[in-house]
């Protein structure tokens, strides 16, 4: 190695030598650059940084079968989940027939791919499978290698149990969803969280039995249970134990401090009891001497946050931030969350502090520090769409949230559907509909996001006070792919839009075809549904008025007898103007017995104008003998009407 | 505030609608204009509601000076004007008119701006022989409450409100071009009134003094606690992955696959032993090794071979060519006979070399 370092110097030197004749003969020295260590991943996240999210792609999820490609929100999730079912499938098996999988093929051999090692009464186990499984976080496998190791009369460590009581604690005793399947942690939605708002702790659990199965237990022990009780909301028990440890002298750890103070509002009724109680244990923590964190200053913001509109709550807000900046602590995304909820309430007073908080956090990558980082950016966009109503925020927003990796703190499909529905309709209000449709529905429709039907909605209402129903055409396409047709209030609102904005041009057969759609998507429902939309009188009426502004006449045909037909059934009756329509087309086509079927139903509904209609009909068209009689039935005598 | 529809209804007064000012103004002046009636009436148990309302209309004819530059109201443009210019003013654009210059009263009259608003609408499109000639302004105000918090208003319901209210009137005739309608460009949403719109310094308050010593000691540490917690961290961020490249990353970290690059030193990383201490054997011979004959290259073989291995590791290599030397050493005498070990001296010479 330095034989060839040293020719490959010697050669340099002759070179420069020979080519830069003045040169002198101070030595030159070549810098070899130190060995950059690499890790693993780190390549492959140098290419990754060079693709970025193509908005006219499918998720990279979907895209395996381009005619599987799932369009709309139920059936993405129903698409992803199959998946996911699919490899919970495989580890079933896997655990099932684990006999099967021994076959050691590849050098060094991959450990995920075995299956996993189970224990049963029989097995003879020491305390380093009980290190691993607590390591692997499998949660009933520890408490029964555990309990096993205890039969057995096997020595299990203090260590060893401190690791699994707070294994324990931090799960409360319960198994938790594997790393593996992503996907559905993506798509649980935040019923967890809703679940969280009740205590969860398992009394008497397995934690609770090895808690009291240590003997005098130290700062460690006293901390993990607190902790696990106050993260379960059995709060309580928690804050008995806190005061138990501290009548025995023992000082637990910050993050106990923390925990307690964040549950304040399930230990405290009132407001100022609630503050007095935070600012008790933040003085009990100075007196410990104790370094308060991250955690602490998110605990103190989040019991701020439930404590009502008033503008102490807000001095207070800021005095904490203020106190924790001077000892050195950031606050993280997770604490702009709270100061944001705190400021911001529904019933309060408008506050634009997010713009503050903006100018703090904007054009940084942020990294997560706190499980609650993810509710950030779901909340500053309901707080730019409901309170402030401002788009340049939401756009900062949003350019915020896709800076760097930033992405990541969305949390899950369930926030980021939130987050997109609100920057739509914010948007769909604000901008111009044209530059709307333009950068931002052709933008992020349908593979970023699918407008629910209530965005849907809203999107057609603005179509319809800017009458540019050019987009019709467009947006019922992306309804009948995103399952909204079977709205009934987003069909109607289609069919006023359309039937309200009379064209003359290509449209009009797109209106036709549309509504002859329609008309069929009600009639071919499938029978077993539960809430199935009927025809009414009126929608009938807007259908026959679109088909017969077409001139399908035929179609038309259809509608006036489904009409008709349905005459008892039918609730409501269309407008006048849809059916004088139909007998202006009958007129048209020479159709005099359909135009009298149609004066029937008019006479029938009660409207008046059947002889006005039925007097339009005699003029226009010769009729016969037998046309004459069936009218005069209706309408009595038609020579002494004239027509309008 | 009932003569309000009555301008609607003459047709020259309608272009007055268009401007809202214009049109604040002429509610304005009719408020006046009523609430003198109402003091000649000599009421005087209103007189106090009377003085509320004087105060509130000087207030509103103030905030109508300001209003001018803050609101932006659509308008048809120039050549959107001309378009329309012989039908009047079309009755799309005046809906949309009324309705925004409502919304703005609304918003400037202190109360509940939707009560306002939606109380405005119903009145001005309320056919007039409907309304009773002696209703005046003071009958409505009284009504209301003089509240000074704004509420948040919930802009959807209110517009539905509005265009239910409008559909009812909507003239069936409607031969709108669209051009015409399309000039009628949604406005931004009225902002609500906020509270603190200046800056809010996020540190600049005074801090809570609690924690003021210098030094801080760390407590005692639940190890496992923070690693789940970093954990579940780590898993809230890990989402689907979204091109191949994350999803290498993922199985990588995950270790389903061989980490990058792929070389000899797979799941070797524990000990933390160069790949040349592994390769590069020949300098355990350094020193007792003589430089040439059957010795040497047969322990160069050995070398080449143990390089080769990667099933043991480097210590047990050396360990290996270690065993040689002893071998050697012990056989020594013999080797030095039979000429396979050169002399001392030679091979101190060698070594020098």
């Amino acid at each position: 190695m330095s034989l060839f370092l040293r020719f490959r110097l010697r050669n340099i030197q002759k070179n420069t030598l020979g080519k830069t004749f003045y040169s002198s003969k101070a030595e030159e020295k070549i810098e070899i650059p130190n060995r950059i260590p690499r890790g693993p991943t780190d390549i492959l996240r140098a290419l990754e940084s060079t693709v970025s999210r193509d908005p006219t792609a499918a998720h990279y999820k979907y895209h395996d079968d381009p005619f599987l490609i799932p369009m709309s929100n139920v059936g993405k999730r129903t698409f992803a989940m199959a998946q996911e079912s699919g490899r919970k499938a495989a580890h079933w098996i896997r655990k099932e027939h684990a006999d099967l999988f021994n076959h050691r093929e590849c050098e060094p051999p991959i450990e995920t791919f075995f299956p996993k090692i189970t224990f049963n009464k029989n097995s003879k186990v020491t305390e380093e499978d009980l290190k691993n499984v607590i390591d692997d976080v499998q949660i009933s496998e520890a408490v029964n290698v555990y309990k096993i190791c205890k039969e057995n009369n096997i020595e299990v460590s203090q260590v060893s149990q401190q690791k699994l009581l707070e294994l324990l604690c931090y799960y409360n005793s319960e198994d938790t969803l594997d790393k593996e399947f992503i996907e559905e942690r993506w798509f649980r939605q935040s019923s967890r969280l809703k679940e969280k708002q009740r205590k969860i702790w398992r009394d008497g659990n397995f934690a609770e039995e090895l808690f009291i199965s240590i003997e005098n237990p130290t700062a460690e022990v006293y901390s993990a249970i607190i902790q696990g009780m106050a993260k379960h909301l059995q709060v309580e028990r928690a804050w008995q134990l806190f005061e138990e440890a501290q009548q025995k002298g023992i000082i637990v750890n910050t993050d106990t401090y923390n925990s307690l103070i964040a549950v304040s509002n399930y230990l405290k009724e009132g407001y100022d009891q609630r503050w007095s109680f935070a600012f008790d244990l933040l003085s009990d923590l100075n007196r410990a001497n104790l370094k308060p964190n991250l955690g602490t200053l998110n605990s103190v913001l989040k019991t701020l946050s439930t404590m009502g509109t008033g503008r102490v709550t807000k001095t207070y807000t800021l005095q904490v931030l203020r106190e924790f900046k001077d000892i050195g602590i950031e606050p993280c995304l997770a604490s702009w969350y709270y100061v944001l909820i705190t400021f911001c309430k529904d019933r309060g007073p408008t506050s634009t502090i997010l713009t503050d908080i903006l100018n703090f956090v904007e054009n940084k990558e942020h990294k997560i520090q706190d499980i609650t980082d993810t509710n950030f950016f779901v909340t500053a966009m309901d707080i730019c769409r409901n309170h402030l109503h401002d788009v340049d925020l939401a756009r900062r927003v949003d350019k915020m949230l896709n800076f760097g990796s930033n992405y990541d703190l969305m949390g899950d499909s369930y926030k980021e559907s939130i987050y997109y529905r609100n920057y739509f309709v914010l948007l769909s209000e604000s901008l111009p509909l044209e530059e709307f449709m333009r950068d931002i529905y052709e933008k992020y429709v349908p593979h970023i996001y699918v407008p629910e039907p209530g965005v849907m909605g809203e999107i057609l209402k603005i179509v319809d006070i800017n009458g540019a129903i050019e987009f019709i055409p467009k947006l019922w396409s992306d309804m009948t792919v995103f399952d909204h047709t079977n709205r009934e209030n987003l069909l109607e609102t289609v069919l006023d839009i359309m039937v309200n904005n009379e064209i003359e041009s290509e449209l009009k057969e797109n209106f036709s075809n549309i509504a002859w759609d329609i008309f069929n998507r009600i009639e071919n429902q499938n029978e077993n549904r539960t809430n199935k939309i009927m025809f009414t009188g009126d929608l009938l009426g807007k259908i026959l008025t679109l088909v017969t502004r077409n001139k399908d006449f035929i179609k038309s045909c259809t509608v006036m007898d489904k009409l008709d037909k349905g005459h008892s059934t039918i609730v409501g009756v269309p407008k006048i103007e849809a059916l004088s329509l139909f007998v202006d087309q009958c007129i048209e086509e020479k159709q005099p017995s359909r135009a009298i079927s149609c004066i029937q139903y008019c006479s029938d509904s009660g409207f008046p104008e059947a002889t006005i209609l039925a007097a339009r009909l005699n003029e226009k068209l010769t009729l016969d003998e037998n046309h004459l009689n069936n009218l005069s039935k209706i309408v009595g005598d038609l020579s002494t009407m004239k027509a309008q | 505030m009932n003569k309000l529809h009555l301008f609607l209804r003459t047709p020259t007064l309608n272009r007055k609608l268009l401007n809202p000012t214009s049109c604040l103004k002429e509610i304005c002046s009719n408020k006046s204009f009523s609430s003198e009636s109402d003091n000649n009436d000599k009421k005087p148990k209103k007189e106090e509601a009377i003085s509320k309302l004087n105060d509130l209309l000087k207030k509103m004819l103030e905030d109508d000076v300001q209003l001018e530059p803050k609101i932006k109201l659509a308008q048809p443009s120039y050549k959107k004007e001309k378009f329309s210019k012989k039908k009047s003013i079309s009755k799309e654009p005046v809906k949309e008119n009324i309705v925004k210059a409502v919304k703005d009263v609304a918003n400037t009259i202190p109360g509940d701006p939707k009560i306002t608003e939606s109380e405005l609408l119903t009145k001005l499109l309320t056919p007039a022989v409907e309304t009773p000639a002696t209703y005046n302004l003071s009958d409505i105000v009284k009504g209301m409450k003089i509240d000074r918090e704004t509420k948040p208003s919930e802009r959807q319901t209110r517009a539905e409100q509005v265009k239910n209210i409008l559909q009812r009137f909507k003239p069936s005739d409607q031969n709108l071009s669209s051009s015409n309608q399309r000039s009628q460009r949604r406005q931004q949403i009225p902002k609500k009134t906020v509270e603190s719109s200046e800056k809010i310094d996020l540190f600049g308050s005074a801090p809570l003094g609690i924690f003021t010593k210098k030094e801080y000691i760390e407590g005692v540490e639940n190890k496992t606690w923070k690693s789940l917690n970093e954990r579940e961290l780590k898993l809230a961020i890990t989402h689907p992955p979204a091109n191949y490249y994350q999803e290498m990353i993922l199985w990588t970290e995950q270790g389903k696959i061989w980490k990058f690059p792929i070389d000899n030193e797979q799941g070797m990383e524990s000990d933390s032993v160069s790949f040349d201490e592994h390769v590069f054997l020949e300098r355990h011979l350094e020193g007792w090794c003589p430089s040439k004959g059957p010795i040497r290259h047969f322990m160069e073989l050995v070398c080449v071979g143990l390089s080769k291995n990667p099933y043991i590791s480097a210590d047990a290599k050396k360990e290996h060519i270690m065993w040689y030397k002893n071998y050697f050493e012990d056989k020594k005498k013999l080797l030095l006979e039979v000429g396979a070990f050169p002399a001392e001296t030679k091979s101190k010479q060698k070594s020098v070399e």
